[in-house]
């Protein structure tokens, strides 16, 4: 019977070793670095609405290469808390920039990351989007991403506040510059 | 008489589309009795519906350990680009073609793995490996690719055709082609891969007076 207990002890060893190979190697793991984005400022106005833009930092912090399959901007701004405006927002990488709010699945080499350019578009509904934006509110934006590496897929989310008076600051700094 | 390679420019092509259907619509006027025309195998594929997205799939156990031991350029280094090919060539297939490969690196001699996996392994383009919106999903290779290849011949009337699979990467592979014409020599032709990236939508490429630059050789 020795050759039976050899036998259970070899493959003992042989899932252990693979499970530490599995452990040590890891996964992907995307953040998005929020708290380092720069503040919203204003790409474009017209009498109706106002663009903003602001980039938004994020990396493979984890022991792997990964995918982003996909990833786009949830913003929460509920008409029970400002209603006088509408708001569409989209993402793109910076080096691919695009406007369709499609997100291009992108290889995330690990210890590396990239940019995206966050876009709001506010459109009064009153028509007069200066007048519209006066009483403006702080509120929140999630950028949703669905990542893939060595596991299963996911998807998870970073929050970031847009505040009132980043927003009302760079509108009116457009102000004074016209 | 010089070879001329003539990318020729589509919409997006989906599983909606028939290939040989849409080189007559974009490339029938230009294409001679002398020329042979190539397409993009990862288009063929699209069009035969043959791509399946990663959340259709659900890895076993057995795609979430090999996938480990694909290095992480490949595109069965994850689960559902393992899994995926696991559904085409067998599950026990791909594990005993990796027990071999990882035994086969042992002593030195690399590529065993993709010997013994089936074509469909080394043929799978994962996540990303395509153009929107197919970027988001997980192609095989082509069906019957010399099928097809005889199929455009036969309509287009051109002298012979080749389904290839070209990248940047100076990597160039002719999966299928028509009675007659040579993978390896095709190959050798397209290797700047005049398809371009994916972006620029030109699937299709029509090798102009390849019959008539063979026979000048041969004379």
């Amino acid at each position: 019977m020795d050759w039976l207990v050899y036998l259970i002890v070899l493959i003992i060893v042989i899932a252990v070793a693979i499970w530490l190979y599995v452990a040590r190697q890891g996964d992907v793991e995307v953040e998005f670095l929020v708290e380092q984005r720069t503040e919203f400022t204003l790409t474009n106005i017209n009498a109706n609405t106002a663009v903003f833009n602001c980039k938004v930092p994020f990396v493979n912090k984890g022991n792997q290469d990964g995918t982003i399959m996909d990833c786009y901007t949830r913003h929460l701004l509920p008409q029970e808390q400002f209603d006088a405006v509408e708001l569409s927002s989209w993402l793109a990488t910076e080096a691919r920039p695009r406007t369709d709010g499609y997100f291009e699945a992108l290889i995330v080499p690990l210890n590396t990351g990239e940019t995206v350019d966050v876009t709001m578009k506010f459109t009064a509904k009153n028509g007069d989007i200066r007048a519209a934006m006066a009483d403006m509110v702080d509120y929140t934006v999630d950028i949703v991403y669905q990542v893939v590496g060595r596991g299963e897929l996911y998807i998870t989310k970073n929050r970031m506040t847009v505040t009132a008076d980043e927003l009302i600051k760079s509108l009116n700094s457009s102000t004074a510059k016209a | 008489m010089e070879l001329e390679l003539i990318p020729v420019k589509t919409r997006i092509l989906t599983p909606k589309d028939d290939i040989v259907d849409t080189i007559e619509k974009y490339a029938k006027d230009m294409i001679g009795p002398d020329d042979v025309v190539s397409v993009a195998e990862s288009v063929v594929a699209i069009t035969q519906g043959r791509l399946v997205t990663p959340e259709e799939l659900k890895p076993g156990f057995l795609a979430k350990l090999l996938c480990r031991f694909v290095p992480q350029k490949g595109s069965l280094s994850s689960a559902y680009g393992m899994q995926s090919a696991m559904a085409v060539e067998g599950e026990w297939r791909m594990t005993f073609a990796m027990l071999m490969g990882l035994l086969a690196k042992f002593v030195g001699r690399n590529g065993v793995f993709y010997e013994l996996a089936g074509e469909q392994a080394a043929l799978i383009d994962d996540v990303t490996g395509t153009m929107p919106p197919f970027d988001k999903c997980i192609v095989y290779g082509p069906h019957k690719p010399n099928d097809v290849a005889e199929a455009i011949k036969q309509r287009l009337g051109c002298y012979g055709a080749a389904v290839a699979d070209v990248n940047d990467l100076k990597r160039a592979a002719v999966l299928g082609v028509s009675k007659g014409m040579q993978p390896e020599k095709l190959a050798r032709i397209l290797i700047d891969n005049p398809f371009g990236n994916a972006s620029q939508r030109t699937p299709i490429v029509i090798i102009k007076n390849y019959a008539k630059v063979a026979a000048q050789a041969t004379a």
